[in-house]
């Protein structure tokens, strides 16, 4: 079912404001992501959908029926709690059949064991009926999470966090397993996470949050390629993108810094943004260039700017290379198995397609 | 590892040798992360009092049970001071009074503990003040409290009997009938249990997770079937806890009798219990013997009765 947020605010009575005033659309089946730092307001957006909290103003419909005064077994919603909350003296058959078996409309116990057994089959846990929560491995009481959320048959799957207790290679497993079984049931998903790489890999759309302000709301691949703002530059890739503060010389026609300049003329024209003028005629543009962007000069062609390597730092299947320009700690990228060791000097050529400007404000201009 | 495969007598004398050398560099109090012989130093004083004040006088109950009434010379008594005891109808009267006691007042003080505790756990306001209130009567004198429930539970002019007056029952004399003793008792044991009680249950109730019960209101599950379904299955050790102390201290219910009949233990003796029969047997009758053989007597009851209860609370939480 589609959910459609609108104006959302949420001031805490301490006087927090956790949301200010956040819109945005979410079609019927895709599977979304809350991303953000802490505090930018994406756990209080996911509990204010599921009713565990009241918004200060704005609307949530869900296919266009508001939904924010009802009670929350009312909005046909399933949740996954960042600690799952499973219920430690139930069997994880009891377990998942808690929803069916509470509240007005409870089925009657062969009923409720036979949805109960189709979806813990789903989600691969059927031999485990009989055990408890507390015998279970993380990833399989994720799964327990995940069927008792489903065995109601709710329209919309809120997910708080949901990997953040797994260890490393099973959050990789248990994050594809998530997207592959929302993806057959077809249920519209909100999926609240701080961890980029999770988002960029499993959603459809992500909701990049600061500060209570949805920063961009975009798919996975624009909202690296193509950030809206500096934040988002920033918050996303890894290693962190590298920032730059430049002058505008006017004479040069140039944006200058300590170790390197940028020519405007070698800057792609359709690229250039509004607001690039008057920041121009500030002086002063924040440049922000990926670590890939950094390309090490073949033999025969001139370097923009020449510097020594600090550190190599050996990830797998790239090396990042530290270095230190002119008082500003930057990095590169480099394949593997290049060379190239601490204390090389190194020349390098700016992908000046690919970079990124920003004013002071953090408004991109190019 | 590879002495061990070359030559078995070799790595014998190896590990003897490394042995000595250890043992000559530590003395009696070096450092040694899994052995500190120094923790008997702190416990000394301690042990001290507890083998003069509790241990010693725990076997002389069991010495002085099978002797006779005489502190200056005790001779051997067999079973002579069980017999006495077993057949004498005073002593009928404390065991039933107190487990009448035992047996109505732990489950009633627990449920009643058990509504105030969720009450003061739910979402109300000064919760905070109710609680401090009701943890009052605990650092309260038993003592104390018993003056006061003399005045409240008065034929004359007691609180309760004006209250019972206004709904058309009593007046009931509960401190001077012999057949309301066992009564005035129950309620001020009752009274007296829930101030404990109701702080361990709260601890309790702020330890489960609360997510649990939003989970269960996501999905409609009324007030009763999250107390049945998730607060009482969560607080079984904690219920389990606080249903073994109450039930062995009813046993040993003394201080309340005491203070409620002014140092008697009723009209007539009619609300005496376990320990008030020892005590009398003891201090007032000189009859040491039998005082101790009633002591050894309550202590096996309170044992079968707690391995019992214990067992049975057991096969309740499966």
């Amino acid at each position: 079912m589609a959910i459609t947020i609108s104006n959302l605010s949420k001031t805490y009575s301490n006087g927090y404001q956790a949301l200010k005033n956040i819109s945005f659309d979410i079609a019927d089946g895709d599977l979304v992501c809350l991303l953000g730092p802490s505090g930018c307001g994406k756990s209080t957006t996911l509990n204010i959908i599921a009713g565990l909290l009241d918004p200060t103003s704005g609307d949530i419909g869900i296919d266009g029926h508001s939904i924010i005064h009802e009670h929350p077994k009312d909005r046909n919603i399933g949740m996954v709690f960042q600690d799952y909350a499973l219920y430690p003296h139930m069997t994880v058959l009891e377990n998942v059949e808690f929803p069916l078996r509470v509240g007005d409309h409870r089925k009657p116990k062969a009923e409720a064991e036979r949805i109960a057994h189709r979806y813990m089959a789903m989600t691969g846990i059927e031999e485990m009926a009989d055990k408890k929560p507390g015998a279970m491995s993380g990833g399989q009481q994720q799964r327990v999470a995940i069927a008792r959320a489903l065995v109601g048959d709710p329209k919309v799957l809120l997910l708080d966090e949901p990997l953040s207790n797994l260890d490393a290679r099973l959050r990789l497993r248990i994050r594809e397993e998530i997207r592959r079984l929302v993806k057959s049931t077809g249920i519209t998903t909100v999926f609240v996470t701080h961890d980029q790489e999770e988002a960029l890999s499993i959603s459809d759309r992500i909701a990049l949050m600061n500060q209570g302000v949805i920063q961009q709301y975009d798919v996975p691949q624009q909202l690296y390629l193509n950030p809206a703002n500096l934040f988002v530059a920033k918050f996303l890739g890894s290693p962190i993108i590298n920032l730059f503060d430049l002058a505008y010389d006017q004479s040069r026609k140039a944006l200058t810094g300590p170790t390197f300049d940028i020519p405007l003329d070698r800057l792609d024209r359709g690229r250039m943004r509004d607001g690039l003028a008057r920041a121009l005629a500030s002086g002063k543009v924040i440049a922000g260039i990926r670590p890939e962007h950094f390309l090490v000069a073949d033999a025969g062609r001139t370097p923009d700017f020449t510097v020594t390597i600090d550190s190599v730092e050996m990830i797998g299947r790239y090396s990042v290379l530290h270095f230190d320009a002119d008082g500003v700690h930057a990095a590169s990228t480099v394949d593997a198995r290049s060379p190239i060791r601490d204390g090389d000097r190194v020349g390098y050529v700016i992908d000046y397609g690919d970079i990124f400007l920003f004013d002071e404000q953090g408004t991109r201009l190019y | 590892m590879s002495a061990a495969t070359t030559s078995p007598a070799k790595t014998a004398k190896v590990s003897t040798a490394t042995k000595v050398s250890t043992a000559t560099r530590r003395g009696p109090f070096s450092y040694s992360a899994e052995r500190q012989p120094r923790a008997w130093l702190f416990l000394a004083p301690a042990l001290f009092f507890i083998a003069l004040f509790n241990v010693w006088p725990l076997i002389r109950i069991f010495v002085m049970a099978f002797q006779t009434n005489s502190l200056r010379r005790p001779k051997f008594a067999g079973a002579d001071n069980f017999a006495f005891v077993v057949a004498d109808p005073e002593f009928h009267t404390a065991i039933a009074n107190t487990a009448v006691f035992a047996v109505v007042v732990v489950p009633m003080g627990m449920v009643i503990s058990m509504a105030i505790a969720l009450t003061l756990n739910g979402r109300m306001k000064g919760g905070r003040f109710f609680e401090a209130l009701f943890f009052i009567p605990y650092l309260t004198s038993v003592i104390a409290i018993g003056i006061v429930f003399r005045y409240l539970l008065n034929g004359d002019y007691g609180v309760l009997n004006f209250l019972l007056g206004k709904v058309g029952i009593g007046p009931f004399d509960f401190l001077n009938d012999p057949r309301l003793n066992m009564a005035a008792l129950l309620i001020f044991g009752v009274w007296s249990c829930l101030a404990f009680n109701i702080i361990i249950m709260l601890s309790g109730l702020r330890s489960i997770n609360r997510n649990y019960y939003k989970v269960a209101d996501m999905y409609g599950a009324t007030g009763w079937q999250q107390l049945r379904r998730i607060t009482l299955p969560q607080m079984i050790p904690m219920l389990t806890f606080l249903a073994i102390v109450n039930f062995i201290n009813s046993f040993k219910v003394y201080t309340e009798v005491y203070a409620l009949f002014n140092g008697k233990a009723g009209i007539g003796n009619s609300a005496t219990t376990a320990v008030f029969y020892i005590f009398n047997k003891f201090y007032v009758d000189h009859k040491y013997g039998q005082g101790m053989a009633a002591g050894v007597l309550l202590f096996l009851l309170i044992l079968a009765f707690t391995l019992l209860e214990n067992a049975l609370l057991k096969k309740l939480s499966k």
